[in-house]
């Protein structure tokens, strides 16, 4: 093929009208390059794909009325909680948190521990408070500890959240969410 | 539009393209990637044994060592262990030396060391034992985590979750 010489002296085969496109080939040719070679090059440990915690096993509660709060723990598709590693904690202490009522859940027999029951799904739990002040609030502290199907396990798991508890008469209040889920474009 | 213009559009947005790879390299290759780097954080450190005695891991060096962070109170973490004394008996001549950092209490970890036959070091570690793994590319700080140390002490594996046997003998028989 005969390439046209110009009158600018410009490359053969290349007009001044193309330069903006093998620029920006160039540009773009380098950027995914370095991304390519980002990607291969992060690669962190080996293993199964996991959710933080938080996403895992998703926490809020609200408080129905004065005298009881209703705790919810949304678990992921493929990873557990412990029912017996659940501990509820109310401040101020002059709220009377009574006693949890904790679903049954699904035993499993675990080689070490024996029968242990565990949740997954949707769990919902309501807690009494003896004393709680219409209008008032109350500091919830909730311990847990879960594990993946994929066969990992995460520490103990130490949230907190503050709870309006709602008037007298009101209706209950709006949940809580222990970690509102932020937008992000990479996840 | 002229073909000028839209010419120019298309560099502005490759531009665009160069600086996010640009952003991704600096965002991934800077993250922790442990594999490759030298060891010398979790070689440097000194545990306590389930008796109370201090072990600093530096006495292992020369050795591949297999360093496998659990719990009791982690199923697939005790699941995986039976396999490790295994391969600590029949390969422990060469020179593989398995070494376990229990996030743990003392006598639950002696109780199970007990009931396996364990026969490598099982150290207790707390709180700063899952910082340390947290350093090594344990983000989430979830156990069971296996990080494996070539004999010149620079990380040539780690794993989040339990070690398949063929994988785990195939890393040991290379560094061997």
């Amino acid at each position: 093929m005969r390439c046209p010489s110009t009158s600018t002296g410009s490359l053969p085969g290349r007009s001044p009208a193309d330069r903006p496109a093998a620029i920006a080939r160039r540009f773009a040719g380098i950027g995914a390059l370095l991304a390519a070679l980002a990607l291969a090059g992060a690669a962190g440990a080996a293993g199964p794909k996991l959710l933080p915690a938080e996403q895992a096993f998703r926490l809020s509660a609200r408080a129905l009325d004065a005298t009881a709060l209703e705790i919810r723990f949304d678990i992921a598709d493929g990873y557990y909680l412990y029912r017996d590693k659940l501990k509820f904690a109310v401040e101020p202490a002059a709220a009377g948190a009574g006693v949890p009522v904790l679903p049954p859940g699904k035993v499993i027999e675990d080689e070490f521990f024996g029968r242990v029951a565990t949740y997954r799904g949707p769990v919902v739990i309501r807690l009494p408070l003896a004393a709680g002040q219409p209008g008032g609030s109350v500091s919830l502290k909730v311990d847990s500890q879960g594990c993946a199907d994929a066969g990992v396990c995460y520490p103990p798991h130490h949230q907190r959240l503050v709870l309006p508890l709602p008037a007298a008469g009101a209706a209950p209040s709006a949940p809580v969410d222990a970690s509102p889920s932020k937008k992000s474009y990479f996840n | 539009m002229t073909v000028n213009q839209s010419r120019w559009l298309m560099v502005a947005a490759a531009v665009a393209a160069l600086a996010a790879g640009a952003w991704v390299a600096r965002t991934m290759l800077f993250a922790p990637s442990a594999a490759g780097q030298s060891a010398a954080a979790l070689i440097g450190v000194t545990l306590p044994d389930a008796d109370g005695k201090d072990q600093p891991l530096a006495q292992w060096s020369g050795k591949v060592l297999v360093v496998n962070f659990w719990a009791t109170w982690c199923a697939p973490c005790r699941e995986e262990m039976p396999m490790f004394v295994r391969l600590q008996r029949e390969r422990g001549p060469d020179g593989l030396q398995f070494v376990g950092i229990a996030v743990d209490q003392a006598d639950k970890v002696r109780q199970f060391a007990g009931e396996i036959g364990l026969n490598y070091p099982a150290l207790i570690g707390g709180y700063g034992a899952m910082e340390l793994s947290k350093s090594l590319g344990n983000s989430l700080m979830a156990l069971p985590f296996t990080v494996i140390v070539d004999r010149s002490g620079r990380v040539a594996h780690t794993q989040l979750g339990p070690l398949k046997e063929e994988q785990l003998s195939a890393i040991v028989r290379q560094l061997i």
